[in-house]
């Protein structure tokens, strides 16, 4: 296949929609739900949607109205552990889509990073409490002379 | 219910917190999704043609690089748009609109100087500093709903 | 098909990717990006080691690393950054050394605006794709036979011939008819010698009538003027290894090309002000009553500080030279001051957009103007300025080089 990274997509009527939006649901660490079922939940709802499983957790696509009355629903399910954004392109989209397009997608990477540290946010939400952060300062100069003079007397 | 832009403005995080809290944060992707759902522009694979960097002018001056002025008129609305703003500095990144370092500067000082209620904040590397995030995006976001009462 | 790599910062933003494809396209190219993850990104970042703040030049370097490393295997690369960031230009020229240095992959950058179009990368996709394809043909570094080399530029028609190494042969003529233009170059060329057309070995056309002229006389060799002025300068400069650049101030326009080892990898092209070109030093003699043969020599003696010049202008700049004649102002320092204004303006509106690279090989008509080879110089911080023999005649030179082996009619005779 040739790689066409520039191609104009070939959609249907529900992709040009302004209206049909993209979310994508993320079940961080911890969680007490599986991908499955949030899938399923969302199947359940009976509204109509176009839902995916992705390695992420899943995505979903349908009419707004639809869309953040399923988000709404599906956090009930694990408030603390599913996260949720929007997403500019639909699912499979082959202007983005990595099948046609190669190479990373934009927002990807920072998505995986942010990723890292759902855990700890799920435990902030579950247990809130006060913590003391400690400012890191400056080595004072008198305490950098004296341990400059201990590691150069070391050396001898 | 406030429109709060959010620096990252794609970040997963930090819209999702808000938008438990039942604000609008202000997110790049609808920006995006605006953009490729226009059948009538045919610049894939973002819809992005020269009449942006154009636009852009009303935020970054002619000198300023294209691809600046370019993002900017993806993020400008947003900046607009804002009454209230999260920024967190040394969040991570990803590439294509927020991956120019020059319009995330630009952005942040906009953000900074448009007389709205700003929270600074650092990314977490930690379970306690993680805490303390949430602590403050929490305690900001109360103090606007209490702002937004009094108005009323 | 010919897979050119995109290591690139905000094309997409400037609404040009489309563009970029296009052009790879008409030359039966296409772009590809190299696909690399998260942890290959930040490992190569580190060991790159320039700590560049925006996260797309991360990524740009990364696809560098992809493609050294061998992970990527495109036939070239196409790097570009935005016009005007420094960031991203630092970025780009480093990236652009490291696969030069680490790899045989032809590389051609450019800096864009939200301006450029397809037309305006067409040259460039087109010298990778030549580059990728005619590889064997641009690493020819010796001319061999007798062949003929033509140029047929928009002002001036040239014609070198060539044999066994040696020019022996060079004509020069305006252009009017583009196929008569070049044979009366052709025949001045050959009046210098014992030969005539059925002698030749081969014949390579280049420049703006290069496919004309191909048809017309059969040539073995049709190439645009990128690869061959590149080619036939660093050949006459004797800088074939190694880095230079190509400056040609023309009588219209004018041309920077940089090259690595023989081969082109940046160009700009300007032609917007008649002020910042051969045009200007051309009326600047005719207004000193010299001819423009002596106009060099002139220049040299003078100091171009004594003459006051306000404006590069074709207009105002000659009004100031004439006012300072008229205040009794010398000729030599009227003409140190042209040249000087048109190494300036050159120098400000194209040479700060490429990155120099020594030597410097100024070629084209005007380089034998010694002033104005000084002045650039002078310009550009003292940097060493050669000019070689044939100067004037370097398009033609470098396809006479190019076609020989390529050229075979003696062979059934």
């Amino acid at each position: 296949m040739s790689q066409n990274l520039t191609m104009s997509p070939d959609l249907g009527t529900e992709d040009w929609d302004p209206d049909v939006i993209t979310r994508m649901i993320f079940i961080g660490p911890g969680a007490h739900v599986s991908e499955q079922e949030v899938v399923s939940e969302f199947h359940m709802l009976g509204l109509p949607l176009t839902i995916k499983n992705t390695c992420y957790g899943s995505m979903i696509s349908g009419k707004s109205e639809d869309v953040y009355k399923a988000i709404e629903e599906i956090r009930k399910l694990d408030p603390n552990h599913i996260f949720t954004k929007e997403r500019g392109f639909a699912p499979g989209d082959p202007r983005r889509c990595r099948g046609h397009r190669f190479g990373p997608r934009e927002g990807f990477h920072q998505m995986e990073k942010e990723y890292r540290i759902l855990g700890f946010v799920s435990n902030a939400l579950e247990n809130p409490k006060e913590v003391e952060i400690e400012e890191k300062k400056p080595v004072d100069v008198d305490e950098f002379k004296k341990i400059m003079n201990e590691c150069l007397e070391n050396k001898e | 219910m406030v429109k709060i832009a959010i620096y990252p403005p794609n970040s997963l995080i930090l819209a999702d917190l808000l938008e438990r809290k039942g604000h609008t944060p202000l997110v790049l992707q609808k920006q995006i999704r605006q953009k490729i759902k226009d059948p009538e522009i045919d610049s894939p694979p973002m819809n992005i043609t020269e009449e942006d960097p154009i636009k852009g002018l009303k935020y970054a001056a002619i000198e300023v690089p294209s691809g600046v002025r370019g993002r900017m008129a993806i993020i400008g609305p947003l900046i607009d748009e804002a009454e209230a703003a999260i920024v967190v500095d040394g969040a991570p990144y990803g590439f294509g609109c927020i991956g120019c370092a020059r319009t995330n500067e630009l952005s942040i000082f906009l953000l900074r100087n448009k007389d709205i209620p700003v929270l600074e904040l650092t990314y977490p590397t930690n379970q306690d500093e993680t805490y303390a995030m949430v602590n403050e995006i929490n305690e900001f976001v109360d103090s606007l709903e209490e702002t937004d009462k009094e108005e009323e | 098909m010919v897979k050119i790599a995109l290591v690139s910062c905000g094309t997409e933003y400037s609404g040009i990717q489309k563009e970029i494809e296009k052009a790879a396209n008409k030359f039966g190219a296409e772009i590809v990006l190299p696909e690399i993850d998260l942890d290959y990104i930040d490992e190569s970042y580190e060991k790159f080691g320039f700590s560049a703040q925006s996260s797309s030049l991360k990524l740009m370097i990364a696809r560098a690393m992809a493609i050294v490393e061998g992970r990527s295997k495109p036939d070239a690369v196409f790097i570009a950054t935005c016009f005007r960031c420094a960031e991203a230009a630092l970025v780009r020229n480093e990236v652009r050394r490291f696969i030069q240095n680490n790899t045989r992959i032809p590389v051609v950058t450019y800096s864009f605006t939200e301006r450029t179009k397809a037309d305006e990368l067409f040259i460039r996709m087109e010298a990778l794709a030549t580059t990728v394809t005619r590889r064997s043909i641009l690493a020819r570094e010796k001319q061999e036979g007798l062949t003929l080399g033509l140029d047929s530029g928009s002002t001036t028609t040239k014609a070198v011939l060539m044999e066994n190494n040696k020019v022996i042969g060079t004509g020069w003529t305006s252009t009017k008819d583009i196929i008569e233009s070049a044979k009366t170059a052709a025949a001045e060329a050959f009046e210098q010698t014992d030969y005539g057309w059925d002698d030749l070995d081969g014949i390579g056309t280049t420049g703006y009538g290069r496919f004309t002229m191909g048809q017309e006389f059969g040539a073995e060799l049709i190439q645009e003027e990128l690869s061959v002025n590149a080619k036939g300068a660093v050949y006459l400069a004797d800088c074939q290894k190694g880095e230079a650049t190509v400056l040609d101030i023309g009588g219209m326009d004018n041309k920077v090309i940089t090259v690595n080892n023989g081969i082109p990898d940046n160009f700009t092209m300007g032609g917007i002000c008649a002020g910042a070109s051969g045009r200007f030093l051309d009326m600047t003699s005719r207004r000193l009553d010299v001819d423009i043969t002596e106009l060099g020599p002139l220049a040299v003696q003078g100091d171009w500080r004594k003459a006051m010049l306000n404006s590069y202008c074709i207009v105002f700049g000659i009004q100031d030279l004439v006012t300072t004649l008229a205040a009794g102002g010398s000729k030599a320092d009227v003409a140190a001051a042209a040249c000087h204004s048109v190494s300036e303006q050159v120098y400000e509106q194209q040479l700060q957009e490429i990155d120099i690279r020594e030597p410097l090989i100024q070629v084209g008509g005007t380089s034998l103007i010694s002033g104005l080879v000084e002045a650039v110089s002078e310009t550009l911080g003292g940097i060493e300025v050669i000019v070689p023999e044939y100067s004037q005649h370097i398009g033609a030179v470098g396809a006479a080089l190019l076609v020989s082996g390529m050229g075979h009619r003696q062979d059934n005779k």
